[in-house]
């Protein structure tokens, strides 16, 4: 019995817990060694005081408003987090279980308490906490993300769009580099045979020799320069075009000796016109300058020789066919252009009407040729397509709206020799360019006409005034104060018998362009030979 | 007859008290918004910052039940909101019975309430800090309960049910509040109940209330603790069956 009493002391002393017994009035009558030790307290110490007295503020706090009604309403109370403190002051985090014991008629005996060291379990309960409290923060950022996903869509789209958009500009800038450096070179080219020519020229007259060789020459030069940059104007669709009713077929025949020689030995040409086609409003030359195009690409197409065709034929696009390629839907001439040669690579073709692009080497080609095509065509209200594939030769077809006015008028053969003045004829000569002005001026007054000149609008009008001899305005354009339209609107208000001939180098003015268009509108594209600027003020004076 | 529980409980608080009542009065029980059976969406943190947010719901409690020259038993905090409710509705309640009554927890100058303020402070921070230690070591104690069930359930809608937020601002109002202003002013006879031994409420607290209060009387019980309600029924309903019977004398008897 003894040994049993000292076993269960050892035990009640020793246990892994601590045990405190109060009595009913909450004094503390019995407490084990641990507890003790815990506090850093002797037995003596503890005894008859009250549990609470070595909890924390708060623990005294909660244990008087919530554990102690707690155990009196339930008897019991388990698992209860406070904080007991020793001796020295430091903290012991612990759980605390507490149970009433009563006797057998319901008298409180006392009240059992256990205390477990609980230093870990809260340590993991913070950390519990904290990562808790990552979660929720993640979770909250998360829900963030998710209620602004669209408009991050929105702004990596702008973002995207921005980019490409820098992309193309670059890929814009590169082209343009490459243009220019294609352009220096061709106009170096001519420019030089100009000067050159000019020198020879100047030593030639001094020394009183022949030297129509050299003026030639230089005309010739000028002549490839003024080519070039209508080639530049044609792909910017700024051309000033002088559109008249065509026939495409007698068009394709008078181009035919031109055709055979730029072809060559090596290929042979063939055309293939229909008959009754209807004629198309175009401007003649750029027309023949487009088929002349697209017969030299297709030459070079055919480095060891092959068949050009050229086709025409009368064409109707549908309302699916316009819908799909944006174009309106009508009736078309069609012009076909086809060869024999290497054709083009998907790749290829895909990029053919693209501005720059060529496949020729450097120096060869600017890449003009088939993008001034297609500018010419669009500018026309027409429709191009192009059928190619490697080693089966390349189709390309332009489409020009039907004219349904009145037939061709006439050839121009009358322009071969230049047509003079009578010499009682005034011309008015409107040009901000100084020495475009006085050249024109000479030139007109070599034709027999006498000229006023005037360098802008104001000084037209004064003239007209002034001259009433004045029977043509021979204007530019594009001017500093107002542009020729206006001053020929002005000008008629004052004399409307007047004849108005205009010269323009190109209109960025969409407007002004579009006017220049209008039937009836008489226009010189600049530069103009002597006999184009003789034939076209002849036939103004006569009309 | 209104009770009114403190900080920490809820109307089971009275659970040994109201039925020596029930017969010669007219019981009226409730748990204040946030404990309890309370609704919790109820809650308003603006309207619960301060004791008045409670004394107006007593206030509505009475004019609900059409109360007047009633009797207020509120225990701890809510001795206060009940001497609060009394001073703006005068005729709502005849006599204040004070449990433990506290007007201001933190020692001032020349006034004992128990804490200092860094102690008080310790206090509000163990509750932000002990989130879990708190509410998920109560959670097993009132939920588990396997040995009595029809208890778990019973409290299960009492302390468990306590949001640990609420809890948290509650403390802090009961804590911080300082009403030692508004004693002057109470007009209705008033008992002072105070334990021995009382740590929420020393029974310095209990006569400063006695003596502020004009028409109070002061009983210091054999009690320890703050809940003689809980822990001494008995001679809690003894004292206020003296101090209702109008035996003035003999509940001064016990005074100090």
């Amino acid at each position: 019995m003894n040994q049993l009493i000292e076993d269960l002391e050892d035990l009640f002393d020793n246990a892994p817990c601590g045990y405190v017994s109060t009595g009913p009035g909450g004094h503390i009558i019995m407490a084990n060694r641990i507890f003790a030790d815990w506090l850093g307290r002797a037995r003596s110490d503890i005894i008859g005081r009250r549990f609470q007295d070595f909890l924390n503020i708060a623990g005294k706090m909660y244990y008087e408003t919530h554990f102690a009604p707690l155990m009196r309403m339930q008897g019991f109370f388990h698992e209860v987090a406070l904080d007991l403190v020793r001796a020295d002051g430091s903290k012991l985090p612990v759980l605390v279980n507490a149970v009433e014991r009563r006797d057998e008629k319901g008298a409180l005996s006392f009240v059992r308490i256990t205390i477990f060291n609980a230093s870990d379990r809260r340590r993991y309960e913070r950390e519990l906490l904290e990562a808790r409290r990552c979660a929720e923060k993640a979770n909250a950022e998360l829900q963030n993300l998710n209620r602004t996903l669209e408009e991050r869509i929105a702004e990596a789209v702008e973002a995207r769009m921005k980019s490409e958009a820098a992309l193309r500009q670059a890929q814009k800038m590169e082209a343009v580099g490459q243009l220019t450096g294609g352009i220096a070179h061709d106009f170096n080219n001519m420019l030089a045979v100009v000067f050159s020519a000019l020198n020879l020229l100047e030593r030639r007259l001094a020394k009183g020799e022949d030297v129509s060789h050299f003026i030639a020459a230089a005309k010739d030069g000028a002549g490839r320069a003024a080519a070039l940059t209508q080639r530049l104007l044609a792909f910017s669709r700024q051309q000033a075009l002088a559109p008249e009713p065509i026939c495409a077929n007698q068009m394709v025949a008078g181009m035919s000796d031109l055709l055979h020689h730029t072809l060559g030995e090596m290929v042979r040409l063939e055309t293939v016109l229909a008959e009754d086609l209807w004629q198309v409003l175009a401007d003649k030359n750029v027309l023949e300058n487009v088929v002349l195009n697209l017969a030299i690409n297709a030459r070079d197409a055919m480095p060891h020789g092959g068949r050009l065709v050229i086709e025409t034929a009368n064409s109707h696009l549908d309302e699916a066919y316009g819908a799909e390629h944006d174009v309106k839907p009508g009736q078309y001439v069609m012009v076909a252009v086809t060869d024999t040669g290497v054709g083009m690579s998907p790749e290829v073709m895909a990029k053919a009407f693209d501005p720059f692009f060529t496949t020729k080497e450097p120096g060869r080609g600017t890449g003009l040729g088939l993008s001034q095509v297609f500018g010419f065509v669009k500018q026309s209200e027409g429709h191009i397509t192009v059928n190619s594939a490697l080693g089966r030769g390349t189709s390309i077809t332009i489409y020009l709206p039907r004219y349904s006015g009145a037939p061709e008028a006439r050839n121009h053969s009358e322009a071969q020799m230049p047509v003079c003045g009578n010499g009682s004829e005034t011309v008015l000569v409107v040009e901000d360019d100084e020495q475009v002005l006085t050249l024109t001026a000479q030139m007109l007054r070599d034709l027999g006409y006498h000229v006023v000149e005037a360098r802008c609008g104001e000084e037209a009008l004064g003239a007209l005034s002034a001259v009433p001899a004045i029977g043509l305005l021979f204007t530019d354009v594009v001017m500093p104060d107002i542009n020729g339209l206006r001053l020929a609107e002005a000008a008629l208000e004052r004399r409307p018998d007047l004849k108005i001939l205009f010269t323009t180098g190109y209109s960025r003015d969409a407007v002004v362009h579009n006017r220049l268009l209008d039937p009836g509108v008489n226009l010189l594209q600049k530069p103009a030979s002597l006999e184009q600027l003789a034939a076209k003020v002849r036939t103004l004076l006569d009309g | 007859m209104v009770f009114a529980h403190g900080f920490g409980c809820d109307q089971n608080m009275w659970r040994f008290v109201w039925p020596a009542f029930a017969e010669e009065y007219r019981i009226v029980l409730f748990d204040h918004v946030g404990c309890g059976g309370s609704d919790l969406r109820a809650y308003d943190i603006g309207k619960y910052a301060s004791l008045e947010g409670y004394a107006d719901d007593v206030i509505a409690i009475c004019r609900e039940l059409d109360l007047t020259h009633s009797i207020f038993v509120g225990h701890s905090v809510s001795a206060m909101i009940g001497a609060i409710a009394s001073i703006q509705v005068p005729e709502l309640f005849d006599e204040l019975i004070m449990i433990g009554p506290s007007p201001r927890y933190i020692d001032d100058d020349d006034y004992t309430g128990g804490f200092s303020e860094a102690q008080v402070h310790e206090l509000l921070e163990f509750l932000d800090d002990n989130h879990m230690g708190w509410s998920q070591a109560m959670a097993p104690v009132i939920m588990g309960n396997p040995d009595r069930p029809e208890l778990g359930q019973e409290l299960a809608n009492s302390f468990c049910m306590t949001d640990p937020e609420i809890a948290k601002r509650f403390a802090r109002v009961t804590f911080l509040s300082d009403n030692r202003a508004d004693l002057d002013r109470v007009t209705a006879r008033a008992l002072v109940l105070q334990c021995h031994e009382d740590v929420i409420a020393p029974p310095a607290v209990g006569a400063y209330v006695h003596q502020r209060v004009s028409n109070s009387a002061f009983v210091l019980l054999n009690a320890t603790g703050h809940c003689p309600n809980l822990s001494a029924p008995e001679e809690t309903i003894l004292a206020m069956k003296i101090f209702l019977a109008g035996e003035r004398s003999a509940a001064q008897n016990v005074g100090p």
